[in-house]
């Protein structure tokens, strides 16, 4: 936002310069340093993709030789697979709760500060703490199915996380308890800044509460759904914490990620050149979901500005 | 009392201070400093190299340990962090052939002349002092041994089973866990879920099932042995092995269940030594379990080594070289190895230390045996699941096969074998 600042006569505009130089200074160093960074880091680790590196950056050239290795690499295929999976499962359904949760709150119910604190509690949990806390929620000799079990339902079973093929969901249910609270707060934002009088109007029509959500009010917050939805799924890409603490890529390598394949490749291994190429492999990723929706918002505000 | 200073007491002061140091200098010697960096934070391992450091500090030197707790991987990151910004640690924990790779990256001390001074060459096992001395110089001391593949077994689990005989070869193994089994003991088998734990499966059912196979196979990767009969029948072994685990335990590490393991609802571990130490550590007794060699088929114990080292970077600094010759002159003190291994239950490197008086366990001086006459028997070989076998980045790649077929159960010993054999291509 830029504030219109009438200049009198008799003042320069350097004197204009100097007198705004703490906003300039407190916006403009701290937000080139940090571009500087990304780019010149990204550029590094782009470079460094193309070498031979192995314990230490070292000069030289390899081509796409890192990128087939990693490719090729069995932890690369099962980190992609989940990734899917879990970007699918987890945005879908942390978007799902979060919309159910924000719809039942915005019932003007009584303590809903309350329960919007206790919804939104999670997010500020380290990802760490919740993977670890889950990890022993999960585990079936001691958590859950546990619990049941001592209830008296003997043969409950719920030990997704040692098995292989449902190990990957133990990471989605953590993740959506995580943040779904934050999905609740975007969405009850825009319930609550759904024009009354459009409600009034429906509500003259005679539209019921289930028929005024579907038709009238839903459909106002789809601009935030596409938001809470790239949102969460760039936090799906660059998972690491959670899985690393949860499952840590197990059993077995049944719940690798992107992320997790990078840092085993560039620290466990010591394959920085191939942790690399996996490194730039997930920035791709990550574009193929950003860039579109950079190229939505252009268009949008192009038509907000020409209607 | 009113504390009152006036500027100029104050500035005397500090060219007092100031000169001090300088003063101490021109006095004589140089104070001896070691900056030096390790995994070694907590439990046994955190309290031995303390009372290193406090041995170190006996002798005048000024001891500067920065702990990096976690995996030796997150070690080497801090290590990494280091030699990139041209200030290395003036002794760093390193082992194994990652000796070799990281000597490469940065220039070492030569320690010749102070290890020939000690004598210490004679009194090590020779693969051992191979891998100390990557281009024939001295450039890093061993410190103590494990060997990974020590069979731990429950007293109570014992008696449940009705047992007392110690399991030498795999099939006595094998009966025993049966017999485990059908005395009441749910899990014959103690474990963790994390991946040097399910590699120290397999390399002790290798190195068990054959030593020769082993050493072509892990050791020199060779691809006729990778696809042997000997590897399959390691894989057959290892699936045994898995299904007497809990399968409960996720990714936990193995202390976690310890306690199950004395109480006798978990019957037999196969661990490094340090799980002596660990045990120890949460307050159980020598009585509450047994420490043998790992079985082998041919009867003669083999010894899968392990052994953690310190290696020391060059420094120009005159009190941080003082201090790595001091520390490497400690290192190889049969006294102080002695009081090192005793808090972390390993063995001392040096194979002329006697374990026969008090401080030691049963399972050390059994381990230490195991030593020698593996060593005479050629059945000492490197751990592959604890980076001694191979770099970091080959170990890692043999390790995913062997962790993703303990926990999947439908992948077959001969597609294991296969796998095992493209993962070493793949990785080469």
């Amino acid at each position: 936002m830029t504030i219109a600042i009438p200049t009198r006569p008799g003042r320069s505009a350097v004197s204009d310069v100097v007198r705004r130089l703490p906003e300039y200074l407190t916006i403009w160093v701290p937000l080139l340093l940090s571009a500087a960074h990304l780019i010149a880091f990204s550029l590094w680790t782009i470079w460094i993709s193309f070498t031979p590196s192995t314990l230490v950056p070292v000069s030289g050239w390899v081509g796409l030789r890192n990128y087939s290795s990693v490719a090729a690499s069995r932890n690369w295929q099962i980190a992609l697979d989940n990734l899917l999976l879990f970007g699918i499962a987890f945005v879908l359904l942390s978007l799902a709760t979060g919309l159910i949760l924000a719809i039942l709150l915005d019932q003007r119910i009584r303590g809903e500060n309350l329960l919007r604190s206790i919804f939104l509690y999670p997010l500020a949990v380290s990802f760490v703490v919740t993977g670890t806390v889950w990890s022993w929620l999960l585990n079936p000799g001691l958590g859950v199915q546990k619990l049941v079990r001592d209830l008296g339902w003997t043969s409950f079973r719920f030990d997704w996380l040692i098995d292989r093929d449902m190990a990957i969901w133990t990471i989605v249910i953590a993740a959506i308890w995580q943040s779904s609270g934050f999905a609740m707060a975007l969405f009850l934002a825009g319930l609550r800044s759904v024009d009354a009088d459009l409600i009034k109007a429906a509500q003259i029509d005679g539209a019921g509460p289930i028929r005024m959500y579907r038709r009238v009010i839903l459909p106002t917050l789809w601009p935030i759904t596409i938001t809470v939805i790239v949102i969460q799924l760039q936090f799906a890409i660059s998972t690491f914490d959670l899985v690393r603490a949860l499952t840590n890529g197990g059993p077995g390598i049944a719940t690798q990620l992107p992320a997790l394949v990078v840092y085993d490749l560039m620290f466990q291994r010591s394959l920085l050149g191939r942790g690399a190429a996996a490194a730039v492999l997930m920035l791709l990723i990550l574009l193929a979901v950003l860039l579109p929706y950079a190229g939505w918002r252009y268009v949008q505000r192009r038509r907000a500005i020409h209607a | 009392m009113p504390i009152t200073t006036t500027r100029r007491q104050l500035l005397a002061g500090s060219a007092a201070a100031l000169a001090l140091p300088a003063f101490a200098r021109a006095q004589g010697a140089i104070k001896p400093r070691l900056t030096a960096i390790s995994q070694w934070s907590a439990g046994s391992d955190g309290a031995a190299i303390t009372a290193l450091g406090k041995k170190f500090e006996e002798k005048g030197g000024v001891w500067q340990h920065s702990p990096v707790p976690g995996f030796t991987t997150e070690m080497m990151n801090k290590l990494r962090a280091q030699i990139m910004a041209g200030d290395p640690p003036a002794c760093s924990q390193l082992k194994g052939p990652e000796i070799a790779a990281w000597s490469k990256i940065a220039p070492t001390v030569d320690l010749d002349a102070v290890v020939a001074a000690a004598g210490y060459e004679k009194v090590i096992a020779p693969d051992l002092a191979k891998l100390h001395k990557p281009r024939g110089k001295w450039i890093a001391l061993p410190l103590q041994i494990y060997s990974t593949n020590m069979l731990f077994l429950s007293k109570r689990a014992m008696d449940k089973a009705k047992a007392d005989k110690i399991p030498v070869t795999w099939a006595d193994f094998n009966d025993l866990a049966e017999k485990m089994k059908a005395g009441g003991v749910p899990y014959p088998i103690a474990n963790g879920g994390t991946r040097p734990d399910d590699g120290q499966k397999f390399e002790a059912a290798l190195a068990g099932i054959s030593p020769t196979a082993y050493r072509a196979a892990l050791m020199n990767l060779d691809k006729k042995a990778l696809e042997g009969p000997e590897t399959k029948a390691a894989f057959v072994q290892v699936r045994k092995i898995a299904d007497w685990m809990d399968p409960n335990v996720g990714a936990q590490h193995f202390s976690t269940n310890l306690k199950r393991f004395v109480d006798g609802d978990m019957g037999m571990m196969i661990m490094g030594g340090w799980a002596q130490g660990v045990l120890r550590n949460a307050g159980f007794k020598f009585e509450d379990f047994i420490i043998a060699p790992g079985p082998s088929d041919n009867s003669k114990p083999v010894f899968l080594l392990n052994a953690d080292a310190f290696i020391f970077w060059q420094r120009k600094e005159p009190d941080l070289q003082a201090g790595q010759k001091l520390m490497a002159q400690l290192v190889m003190d049969p006294a102080i190895q002695t009081m090192y291994s005793q808090i972390t239950g390993s063995i001392p490197v040096r194979t002329d230390v006697d374990l026969s008086g008090e401080g030691w366990s049963d399972g050390q001086r059994r381990t230490a045996a195991a030593l020698k006459e593996a060593i005479a028997s050629n059945q000492a070989v490197l751990s592959l699941a604890h980076n001694m076998a191979q770099e970091n980045g080959m170990t890692a790649a043999i390790i995913d096969v062997i962790t993703e077929y303990v926990k999947n159960k439908t992948i077959k010993p001969e597609q294991a074998v296969t796998r095992l054999a493209e993962a070493v291509e793949g990785a080469r």
